[in-house]
Formats: structure tokens, sequence, C-alpha cells
């Protein structure tokens, strides 16, 4: 058993960033990489790169809006991990998203049975899933619904940034870089783990229910029987054309007990309000103002700390709204200081995977 | 005569894809509950007495079908 480990680069040449992560992680014998890269980096030579550089390690990563590491918040970088307290591991890459009939459940299947198990017989323990999504897919619900339904795990994950230009995210695995496709792992990790979602609101008492909707667009018509926009606005106390600027510091969240699932909206559409995630018809939702991202996040930090009798490693799927948010009020040095402590690699996403897919929320494997 | 209206059957279905995945684990249970709260479905705005719909019974037998819930 080695120690957890991670590496970052900044450097623009692909070769010599991969040998640089390489030279950082001499030493490690891991049987997982992870890495998480910039788009600058051309996706299938960095993800041909990694796989020389780090096999017969398994080697899977996404690219990224902004990456972690341990201290720090950047830009144009490779950060990667390597996992010194998993035990085993299996992969399996799906492919076709768009077309909405990908093979997740079967994939599913696949991975628990590398283990000798049926999906219902992993525990959720000593077991848990990663999850790494082509964030232009659009289908990361479905993905979620199936591992969700499929199986007892805990799948922790986010989806492939590129920087807020919206062009092509991609996934890497094998040593191939892949675009609407899904990277699956299951890690046995004997000496434990916790999985950490966090976000930064508080309810405001205000509720809408989702009356139409056209799901599959993530796009709300009707909040209580009225235009979206307008039942929003109102909810809010400001005219619709003042909407879009209060999205970032008042999503809707689907509340779970005390718990919100964030909906993050993401533009007006003449009456309708398209978001980042799907709202179902009937879904009551709850209008949220924003807390402090910094503190919330230390204050989870610490528990889970306490909880786990210490933090051996973390991998931040952040949010790239909270990214946004963290640089507008000059607080992602703050925020970067968070994870000094602690081995840590992470990268701002275009979603957060943990039961569902969610939005403006922090997910975290922490490794004991 | 009044004709009766059946009512709580979307209400039991919930309950017992509650029951069946929650393996008597609150872990589970709890975990259960939230997937089913991200598919629209709240077990908490459901009671034996809401009257039944069929297309909302149809859906929640459909989602039963996902857990692996035979009902």
């Amino acid at each position: 058993m080695t120690k957890t480990q991670i590496a970052t680069s900044s450097h623009p040449e692909v070769e010599t960033a991969v040998a640089e992560l390489r030279q950082g992680l001499r030493g490690a014998s891991p049987r997982l990489v992870l890495f998480f890269a910039s788009p600058r980096y051309a996706p299938a030579a960095i993800a041909a790169a990694m796989e020389r550089a780090f096999s017969p390690a398994v080697v899977i990563g996404c690219t990224t809006a902004g990456e972690i590491t341990s201290g720090a918040m950047l830009k144009g970088s490779v950060v990667a991990m390597a996992f010194g307290t998993v035990d085993e591991v299996a992969v399996q890459v799906v492919s076709g998203l768009r077309a909405g009939t990908s093979p997740v459940k079967e994939a599913l299947a696949k991975l628990t049975r590398h283990f000798g198990h049926a999906a219902s017989g992993l525990d959720p323990n000593r077991y848990v899933g990663l999850v790494l999504v082509d964030g232009l897919s659009g289908a990361e619900e479905q993905v979620m619904d199936a591992l969700s339904t499929g199986s007892d795990l805990t799948f922790v994950g986010g989806s492939a940034g590129d920087d807020l230009a919206f062009r092509g995210t991609h996934v890497f695995a094998e040593g191939k870089a892949y675009e609407d496709a899904a990277v699956l792992a299951i890690l046995r990790i004997d000496r434990g783990f916790a999985v950490l979602k966090t976000q930064s609101f508080k309810g405001t008492g205000r509720h809408l229910v989702a009356t139409r909707v056209r799901t599959g667009e993530r796009v709300v018509e009707e909040f209580n029987h009225r235009p979206a926009a307008e039942a929003y606005a109102e909810a809010l106390g400001v005219r619709v054309e003042s909407l879009p600027g209060m999205f970032m510091s008042h999503p809707l969240g689907l509340m779970v007990g005390d718990e919100p699932f964030v909906r993050s909206p993401q533009r007006v559409l003449g009456t309708d309000v398209k978001f980042y995630c799907a709202i179902a018809e009937g879904m009551e939702l709850e209008v949220l103002r924003s807390t402090d991202i910094v503190e919330v996040t230390r204050a989870a930090l610490e528990g889970q700390k306490q909880t786990l009798g210490g933090l051996a490693g973390l991998v931040n799927f952040n949010c790239i709204l909270r990214t946004l948010e963290l640089e507008k009020k000059a607080q992602s040095e703050a925020y970067g200081r968070l994870f000094s402590e602690v081995p840590t690699i992470g990268f701002s996403t275009y979603g957060e995977a943990y039961l569902g897919h969610i939005n403006q929320t922090a997910t975290m494997l922490a490794l004991r | 005569m009044r004709k009766a209206t059946v009512t709580g059957t979307v209400k039991g279905m919930l309950e017992k894809i509650i029951a069946v995945r929650g393996k008597a684990n609150p872990t589970f249970v709890d975990a259960t509950r939230a997937k089913l709260i991200l598919k629209g479905l709240n077990p908490a705005k459901f009671t034996t007495s809401t009257p039944d719909d069929p297309e909302l019974v149809a859906r929640v037998r459909a989602v039963a079908a996902e857990f692996g819930v035979n009902l």
C-alpha cells in the first residue's frame, strides 16, 4: 500500500506536462491514476500520453473548466492523483449518450461482475463509483438515473468542461479521448472513504411547483400554472428583465429533507426558463439564496475530517458556477487554501454527480 | 349511488420500493427516498387517501421495474 500522491503541471506541451506529472508521482505504483486536464491540451494526445506514462495503472480523466490542486485553483493545467489506497478498480466506457439508448446498466453489470457480484451485491462501505460524463452531452440525468436505480453504490463525479467555450468536452480512458460518452469506474477501497456533497445556499421559504415542463430540454414552461419566468421573478420580488441577474445567487432547490439538490437556471427563453439540469413535472422547488462558499465548504471538510479520523486525499468536483462566484467575490485563493493540508485534485465541472445530476454543488470523494 | 374512488395505490407502491431497496438499512432507505424525489416522486406528497391516477400508477410501476422491484 502506498500513500495517495498528487502532481500538477502547467507546461503547455503535452509530453512535457505529462513528464512533469510522472516526475511528481515518482515512486508511486497505484492501481488508479485520475487526471483532469485543461482543454488547452489536445484531448487525444494527452489521453495517449497519460496512458503511456502510467500504465499498467488504470488511467482515467476528463477535460475541465479550470483545475483544482492542494492549495490553489488553476487554469490551463493538468492535475493528477495516484491513488495509494485503492485496492481494486474496474472501468467501463459508455458511448452514444445523445442517442438516449446508451447501455449504462449493461456497463454497470460488467463492472460489478468484475468483482464477482451482481449490482446489488457490492458492499457500499467498501466500494464507490466514479462517473465522468461529457459535459455537453445533456445526458447526465439518464446516466445517473441508470446508476442510481441499478445499484446501491454511491456514484460521485462530474461533467467534463471546456473553459466555457461549449465546443467540445472529453472523457478519457484506455488511452483515448471520448465525446458523447461517460467513463464509469468502481473502486474497492478497504481503508475507507466518504462521499461529500456541499452547496452554499439557504432556503427562502418561497416555493415553485413545475406545472409544465419539457424535461428532455431542461426547460420549465410554467411554475404554479403561470409563465415560468414571471412566477420565478415574482418569487424573488423582481421584474422578469432582472431575473437573469439573480440566477447565480438564487437558484432553485429540490429539497430532500433539509438538503437542497440544486437546479441552476441558465437563461430565460421567452417566458420559459432553461436550467442546467432537468426538472420533472410536479416537482416542488424552493427558491434558494447563496451564502458563503468558503465558510460552508470549510465546515463540511472539517466535519468529514472528524468523521473519517483524517483525510488522506480528496477529489473535488466543483461546479463552474461556484468557481465563477468565487472569482466574482475574489475568494478563489481562499477556496484553494481550504485544500492545502490534504492531497487534492479536482476541476470546475459542467455538472456534479451524486444520486442524480445536480448544479452549483461540490461533490467530493474523501479518502481515509 | 356514488362510485367509490380507489385511493392510496401510489403511496403503497412507493413504500414498497423503499422497503425492498432500503433493505431495513437506514442509509439505503434515505438514499432510495432521495432517488425517488430526484425522479419527481416525493413519497411524502402521497397518502393512503390520494386518489389513484392511472397514468401516475403506470409511471410508478415503470419506476419500480427500473429499481428491480416487483410490485
